[in-house]
Formats: C-alpha cells, sequence, structure tokens
C-alpha cells in the first residue's frame, strides 16, 4: 500500500477508475463528488516531507558576459592593462598559461583558479615597450653623459671606486627601509699604489674581502644607521688599510718561509739540496751558510734554470698531472737521465 | 677427462706465444716484451719476498695460480733503463713510483727488486713502512731507546725486518767481503769489533731483539760506508714512504701520548739511507695513498702525499708514474686470466670488464674473481 502511495500521480485514467469505484460505492450524491474531483487532487499523507526535497531545481540562465582576456583587441596598450607589478590575474592576461601538477595523460591545469601561477612573481609589468616608455620620459630628469668617459676602460681609470647602495620605494605608513643604509665600496687593486710589500700586507688585511680572480676588493658596510655615516665608514677603512700596509712594523721581519704568500725557489730547500747536490757530484766538500745558499749562482749548474721553473710552478701553480710531468722532465734533464721512454 | 685435458693443453700451447715471454731476467727485458707476462723462479721468489714485498691479494692469487707472474710493463723498464744510464759515482739517485690505486706501484718494485738481485745489488728493502707506524698488532712492541733520548724501539718489527734483509742478501753476506768499519759496542760484554762481517752485525740484531733497532741504524751506516767505498753497490726499495712524513702514528707511548713518525728510531735511520749524501746507489720508494688513512686520499700524486717534508727530503728525485693498463696490456691480462681459469664466459664480457675495472689492474682482477 505504501509503495502504491509513493508511486501514486494523479491521472485521468486513476480519477476514472476511482470515481468509478466511487460511485459504485458511494451513497451521496454524484454531483457533490464529481465538483470536489476537479478542485483538488486526492492528498497524500507525506510524513517524512519527501515531495519538498525532491524538488527540482531551477537552472537560472543568467547573462554572463565574456571572459575580459578573450574581448582584449590585439593593438591594445599593454602596460595600461598591467600597470605595476601585481598578482596574476586568469581574465586580464590574454594569454593560453598552464601550470602546475601535470596528471598523467592530461594537460597541465589551465589559467583559471590556478593558484601555481599566482604563487610565482611575474614580470608582466615590465615588458620591453613599457620599459622603452618610461626610460623616454625619466629622460628629461637626466643629463648628459661625459663624452670623455667613452668606454669602460676610461670609466674605470677616472673613477676607480665604485659605491654601491639600494633605494627602495614602497607604499607603507613609512618611506625608510633599513636595507638603504648599507654601503659597498669596490675597487680594483691594481688600482691603488702599493709595492711588493704593500700589496701583500694590504691583502692579508682585507682577508677575503679580496678576489684574486677578478682583482676586485669588496668592503661592505652597514654597522652604522644612516647612509652617510656607512659611506663615511668605507672610506675610512680604505684609507686605513692602504697606510696601514705601507707600514713595515719590526715584526715583519720574522716572516719565515712557511709565511711567504708564493713560493720562492731561491730561499728554499730545494735550492739548497741542489747545491749540496752539485757540490757533492763535484767531489766538493764546503759549508755554506743561509746567505751563501740564497746567493749561489745557479747558472753553473747545468740544466738547473729549467729545473727551477719546474719546481716553482709546481709549488706556485699546484700540484697536477702536468707539473709533476714537466717536475720530472727537469730532474731527468738535471741528473742527466734519459727521456721517459715511450712504448 | 683425458680430452678435456687435452683440450686445456692445446689452448695453452696455442696461447703461449701471445702473453708469456720467455724473458725470465729482468735485465734482459726490453720494450718488445712490454705487457708480457714474466715467470719468477720459486726459489727466488722465496728468497726474496717470503718475508713481504708482494701486495696480499697478489700473494694469494700466486698460490691459486700456482705461479709468480709479473707483467714487465714500462715504468719498470724505464726506471731500469735510468739506473743503467746513470753514473754509479755520482749521488744515489732517488725515484718516486706514484700512481692512483692499484695501478701496480708495489708489483712494479717488485720486478725492479727481481732486477737488483740479478744485478749484484745489496738490497734493503722495507716491504711496507705502514706495517710499522700504521698497523698495531696485539704483539706489537714498543720501548724506549736506550742510546736515543726521546724517541721509541720497535724492537720485534726491527728484527723481523733484519731477517727480511738476511734472507734477501743471502749470497752477499755469505761471501763474508762485507766488513764493518766501526766498533759498536752494545753492553759491557757484547761489541762488535771492526772488520767483522756484517753478516754477524745483522744476527746480533735478530738474536739480541733488545738492540735490533740500534744494529739497523749501524747497518745504514755501514751499508753507505761501503758503498762509497764500492765495496757493494745498494738498491733501497721502500713501499709506502709517505707513511714516514704523516704528521702522526698510530702508536702510543705509555703514556697515551701520540707517536710521531720522527720519534721513531725506525724512521731516522730509513731517512739517513734515503738522502743523496752517498754514492753508488739507488733509491726507489713509492707514495701510496693506502699508506695514510682515508681522510687524505684527495690525490695521489707525490708532492700531495710526501707534504712539505717528504717533497724536500727527497727532492730532486724522478718522479715515475704508474698508470692503469694500457689497451695491450689489458689484452694480455685477459688472455693470462683465461689462461688460468681466473676469467671464463663469452669474448663480449672482456669489453664489459674493461669498463666497469676503468683498466685499473687491481679491480680487474676483482671484479674477474666471480667469473
Amino acid at each position: 500500500m505504501s509503495i502504491f502511495i509513493r508511486n501514486y500521480k494523479p491521472g485521468p485514467l486513476a480519477t476514472l477508475y476511482k470515481a468509478n469505484i466511487w460511485r459504485l460505492n458511494s451513497t451521496t450524491a454524484e454531483s457533490s463528488v464529481k465538483k470536489d474531483e476537479d478542485e483538488e487532487e486526492f492528498r497524500v499523507l507525506d510524513i517524512l516531507k519527501k515531495r519538498d526535497k525532491q524538488q527540482k531545481r531551477i537552472v537560472r540562465r543568467t547573462d554572463i558576459q565574456p571572459d575580459r582576456a578573450d574581448r582584449m583587441t590585439e593593438n591594445q596598450n599593454w602596460g595600461n592593462v598591467w600597470p605595476g607589478p601585481k598578482t596574476f590575474h586568469p581574465s586580464s592576461v590574454p594569454l593560453p598559461l598552464r601550470q602546475g601538477y601535470v596528471p598523467a595523460g592530461q594537460a597541465p591545469p589551465a589559467k583559471k583558479a590556478n593558484a601555481e601561477l599566482m604563487k610565482i612573481p611575474n614580470f608582466l609589468h615590465l615588458t620591453p615597450p613599457v620599459i622603452k616608455s618610461q626610460c623616454e620620459s625619466l629622460k628629461q630628469f637626466c643629463t648628459e653623459w661625459p663624452t670623455l668617459l667613452n668606454s669602460e676602460e676610461a670609466i674605470e681609470k677616472h673613477y676607480p671606486v665604485e659605491v654601491i647602495t639600494s633605494d627602495y620605494c614602497h607604499a607603507s605608513p613609512s618611506i625608510r627601509n633599513p636595507l638603504a643604509r648599507v654601503v659597498t665600496l669596490r675597487i680594483k687593486l691594481s688600482t691603488l699604489d702599493l709595492d711588493k710589500h704593500a700589496r701583500d700586507k694590504f691583502i692579508r688585511l682585507v682577508g677575503d674581502r679580496y678576489d684574486s680572480s677578478t682583482d676586485l676588493v669588496t668592503i661592505t658596510a652597514d654597522r652604522c644607521p644612516m647612509r652617510a655615516q656607512n659611506l663615511d665608514y668605507v672610506n675610512y677603512l680604505l684609507t686605513a688599510c692602504y697606510h696601514e700596509a705601507w707600514n713595515v712594523e719590526e715584526w715583519e721581519k720574522d716572516k719565515t718561509e712557511d709565511d711567504m704568500e708564493y713560493y720562492n725557489w731561491d730561499n728554499n730547500a730545494s735550492k739548497k739540496s741542489v747545491v749540496n747536490w752539485y757540490l757533492a757530484k763535484r767531489n766538493e766538500q764546503r759549508d755554506l751558510t743561509e746567505d751563501e745558499y740564497r746567493s749561489y749562482d745557479i747558472s753553473v749548474i747545468p740544466n738547473a734554470e729549467g729545473y727551477k721553473s719546474a719546481v716553482s710552478s709546481l709549488m706556485n701553480d699546484g700540484e697536477s698531472e702536468e707539473t709533476v710531468n714537466n717536475y720530472g722532465k727537469a730532474v731527468r734533464k738535471l741528473l742527466g737521465l734519459p727521456e721517459k721512454m715511450v712504448v | 677427462m683425458l680430452s678435456r685435458n687435452w683440450r686445456h693443453l692445446c689452448r695453452r700451447y696455442s696461447q703461449a706465444v701471445t702473453f708469456r715471454t720467455n724473458e725470465n731476467s729482468p735485465a734482459q727485458q726490453n720494450d718488445k716484451q712490454v705487457g708480457l707476462f714474466y715467470t719468477v723462479n720459486p726459489d727466488l721468489c722465496k728468497q726474496l719476498f717470503s718475508h713481504g714485498g708482494f701486495p696480499k691479494s697478489f700473494m694469494k692469487q700466486t698460490k691459486t695460480f700456482t705461479e709468480t707472474a709479473i707483467m714487465v710493463r714500462q715504468p719498470a723498464l724505464d726506471l731500469i733503463n735510468c739506473i743503467r744510464a746513470s753514473d754509479m759515482d755520482q749521488p744515489a739517485i732517488r725515484y718516486v713510483l706514484y700512481g692512483e690505486k692499484g695501478t701496480g706501484k708495489s708489483l712494479t718494485l717488485a720486478h725492479l727488486l727481481h732486477y737488483a738481485h740479478e744485478d749484484g745489488f745489496l738490497i734493503v728493502h722495507v716491504p711496507w713502512v705502514s706495517e710499522w707506524l700504521r698497523r698495531i698488532t696485539r704483539h706489537k712492541e714498543m720501548s724506549n731507546s736506550q742510546t736515543r733520548e726521546g724517541l721509541v724501539d720497535l724492537p720485534l718489527d726491527a728484527a723481523a725486518w733484519l731477517i727480511h734483509f738476511k734472507s734477501q742478501n743471502q749470497k752477499l753476506l755469505k761471501s763474508g767481503n762485507l766488513k764493518t768499519n766501526k766498533e759498536y759496542v752494545w753492553s759491557k760484554r757484547e761489541k762488535t769489533e771492526v772488520g767483522s762481517p756484517l753478516s754477524d752485525l745483522v744476527e746480533l740484531g735478530i738474536n739480541r731483539v733488545k738492540y735490533a733497532c740500534d744494529v739497523i741504524d749501524a747497518l745504514v751506516d755501514e751499508i753507505k760506508i761501503l758503498s762509497n767505498n764500492k765495496q757493494c753497490k745498494t738498491f733501497v726499495a721502500i713501499d709506502g714512504f709517505n707513511s714516514f712524513f704523516y704528521p702522526l702514528t698510530r702508536l702510543n707511548t705509555p703514556t697515551k701520548r701520540k707517536v710521531e713518525p720522527d720519534e721513531v728510531t725506525l724512521t731516522s735511520s730509513f731517512m739517513k739511507i734515503t738522502k743523496n749524501d752517498w754514492k753508488n746507489g739507488v733509491i726507489v720508494v713509492t707514495a701510496d695513498e693506502l699508506s695514510v688513512p682515508e681522510e687524505h686520499h684527495e690525490s695521489y700524486l707525490p708532492r700531495y702525499l710526501l707534504y712539505k717534508k717528504g717533497f724536500e727530503h727527497l727532492d730532486p728525485f724522478v718522479p715515475i708514474q704508474i698508470n692503469r693498463y694500457s689497451d695491450k696490456e689489458f689484452m694480455t691480462c685477459v688472455s693470462y686470466y683465461r689462461d688460468r681459469l681466473w676469467l671464463r664466459g663469452p669474448t663480449e664480457i672482456e669489453m664489459e670488464l674493461k669498463f666497469t675495472s676503468a683498466s685499473n689492474p687491481y679491480k680487474f682482477m676483482e671484479q674477474c674473481a666471480p667469473l
């Protein structure tokens, strides 16, 4: 019975059929029955309120505008569309961009509702035409470049000191940025007037601020609160190091061979052993002092010059297969041995 | 069974020409024999190498192969050539063998020892310096030196080395031509007279282990004097020489202080003999990565391994590099291993092994083992 009730739908056939049943069973007047039948259908007791829930949702078709990206013309001014740095917005960018995790057999997610595209910084505000136009408008504030400074060499020669600072501009209640105080001073060491000793001392004083591959000394100061103070400070540091490098202290005379910045063959044990070897070879018994060893003229020893350069390059350029091979060749020449056999 | 043996025999006979040389005397070998194997006489092998001289893995291999076959390689021939060309009246020339791990420095040294033995050199051979300074066995004995203040003796190691020295130089010591030039007083009752044979000195060191280190020191002095007087010519071979210059040894004094190599009496003796202030001698040492701890295996080049001190000690020396196998050497080694049934299987695996072992002799041998 309940199934019947649930599936019951008022229809013309059913009403007719029911009407007939009622007509057979009824004892009341037929006219009143007919009247009721037209006005309202048979009411079913719907305890669980199933009928209300199952009501179909009405699809409302609203008038949606096409995407802004689709409506853009090709010759629009992109600088107006995207004037400044901004998080990615799919409707403003008329590009078929895709980014993100690629499920197997599918394309990467498209640009709409794509968090991946929003996460990464974009440079859509820095397109070449925009930069060009901005530079054009800035030109009116610039002065002309000096004609004599026409090459990098000329600039380096006349302005050897390079001071690097950063300015920050932001839209926040404070216009100050603490990073603006940092001052970096860069100078080529070769532009300073230093002799051999002073140069070595200067390099030792500045420590790892000197890069031997580029010959640049970089001094950075950020300890003072203001930029001007930091600038004064780096200038002071450079001046102090320069003058200190020229000073020769008493204790610098104690410098030993181990403290040397490069390998000088004449001062080293290698020369001593060669001289000793040469004396022994000629059966001379002589005890030389340190200075005599140092000033011993090696040109009397045949092939010693080549040996000297081979040892120096082995020590100064670092040990590699090539330097060791050269050393071997030089030693063979010095000792009068045959060349290396080639098989 | 018979047919299989027959086949082996045939194969051996057919290959014998390609990878072996009958020239078993290193003095006669020339560049025609490069890459070929020659066999060392077992009796001689026992005499020269029974107390060390071959790497352990090679010893095992000789037992497996039932013969001691050494490949004639270019560095050894080069060195022999140099020794022949050098003037023995001039100060002794130092040669340093260097090369990557497992390329055959020790075996080249063994080859040279064979040459030195044949040529009548007095052999001063240290099989492996790290055995003294870096290997701590249970029987390791250390004592403070009686004669030299602040130094330590390794009496057992020194005595073992004296036995090695005695067995290597049996012939020369027996002949009795080598006599001491100085008198050595060991104790109230024991002394070595002037003009007593060198073998007596060695025997004393072996019997009175307490004096072994001092005997070695005396022996080194005597050998230098004898060589200078041209009573003998001396061949010094030290394997793993760079161990002497590594800042620390593994030895500890009874007070738990780490011992430096300089504080060992043996070091000072062998430093003396590797100087070039004497004549009529040849000094061959190896600089080996394996003789120092693993954290210093960054380079195999001699200056790095010898440190500044060792470099200055040996300078000027002739560096001789031991390379990996060349193509030809690799192929003869392959056919030798096939002959010894150390390597079996199709010919394609040879190329593969060449790549996987990178032609490194030791690695090649290792990789062939399970094949």
